[in-house]
């Protein structure tokens, strides 16, 4: 524990905040190389374990840390378009196999939020906690944006999305194994519906092929889910 | 520097994107709206000029570190959805495992039709 006056010094800028995360960032990266990444431990949960043991053990509220982090977070409006960039590159995959895609992606990423929000409320989930879950398999910079739109806890909806990626990795290797598919594309394709941003990174571990179809449906998933979703809540609320 | 040119372009698609959510008020944020601006955008233009590369490729590889200080607010929220636990962890990972199996199983119904015509 830091003593109050040498908080509010150090707080007093968002340069602490900014240095707090990059340290626990990259000190999380460095273990990862060390313990050579598992599939079950990805980066992002590493990091911000270290951030949080930070934060607790020096007695740095998180509001206060939040505030700072501002900063960084700001960036996320111009790293989502930025997501345009591979999306156009991904553009002469999406001619090739148009017809299947455009039949099970609205039914894929539909269907990804019914179950869980429908598992959830029959279990007694909160209104608040079920506007967080709702967008628990599109990108984090995207699903920001659309938990705001439906009011519900963007930290609850990051937790969520964490949570959701490692079950996607997990499951999408054993269902493909059980129906014996061994086609690249469509294993990349569900990771990449289901797990966003950590089964597209799982998806590249796997080949190219995997990687660039994980990416495809990552970047409609979110797409189809943003432009849908509030409209959907608007009409449901 | 090219990359702040790409890095202007980039705010420039978002702003673009605060002005259409504002004036149609659709309920759609403003990154994603950027994002098929810039992606129709590289398309009319026919690729995707190096500045431009330059500022996106290392926003996306920070992607991770950008949304940590989000993450790390669900530590400090524990507490406050006690009695929900299991309700959002089963939600979570039966919906997905069970939104695993749909996609795998119509992906692969779909593209055998694909191939079969």
């Amino acid at each position: 524990m830091l003593s109050e006056s040498i908080i509010q010094r150090l707080t007093a800028t968002p340069l602490f905040a900014v240095a707090l995360t990059l340290a626990a960032y990259l000190i999380a990266m460095a273990v990862l190389k060390r313990i050579g990444s598992p599939p079950w431990l990805p980066a992002i949960l590493l990091a911000t374990l270290t951030l949080t043991g930070a934060l607790a053990l020096s007695g740095i509220n998180y509001t206060t840390y939040q505030d700072g982090a501002k900063w960084l977070t700001v960036l996320l409006g111009p790293a989502t378009v930025a997501l345009g960039m591979p999306l156009y590159q991904q553009l002469p995959r999406i001619r090739q196999l148009w017809r299947p895609l455009a039949i099970c992606l609205p039914v894929s990423a539909s269907l990804a939020v019914v179950y869980a929000l429908g598992i959830a409320w029959l279990m007694g989930a909160s209104h608040e906690v079920i506007n967080s879950l709702a967008a628990k398999s599109v990108t984090a910079p995207i699903a920001m944006g659309i938990t705001r739109q439906l009011g519900g806890n963007v930290s609850l909806l990051l937790g969520a999305l964490l949570v959701t990626g490692v079950a996607a990795i997990m499951f999408v290797s054993l269902v493909a194994r059980l129906m014996g598919i061994t086609d690249e594309r469509l294993i990349g394709f569900a990771l990449g519906v289901n797990g966003h941003a950590l089964g597209t990174v799982r998806a590249f571990e796997i080949g190219s092929t995997a990687g660039a179809f994980a990416s495809l449906g990552m970047s409609l998933t979110g797409i189809f889910t943003a432009l849908l979703l509030p409209l959907a809540w608007r009409l449901v609320g | 520097m090219p990359a702040l040119n790409g890095f202007l372009w980039l705010l420039v698609c978002w702003l673009a994107g605060e002005l259409i959510v504002h004036f149609t008020g659709m309920p759609i944020s403003s990154g994603v709206i950027g994002m098929l601006i810039l992606c129709a955008a590289l398309a009319l233009r026919g690729g995707v000029p190096d500045s431009l590369a330059a500022a996106a490729q290392p926003l996306i590889a920070l992607l991770a570190m950008l949304i940590m200080p989000g993450v790390t607010g669900v530590f400090f929220m524990i507490d406050q959805l006690a009695g929900q636990w299991a309700a959002i962890m089963t939600g979570l990972i039966v919906g997905t495992l069970l939104s695993v199996i749909t996609t795998l199983w119509l992906l692969k119904r779909l593209m055998q039709d694909d191939h079969a015509e």
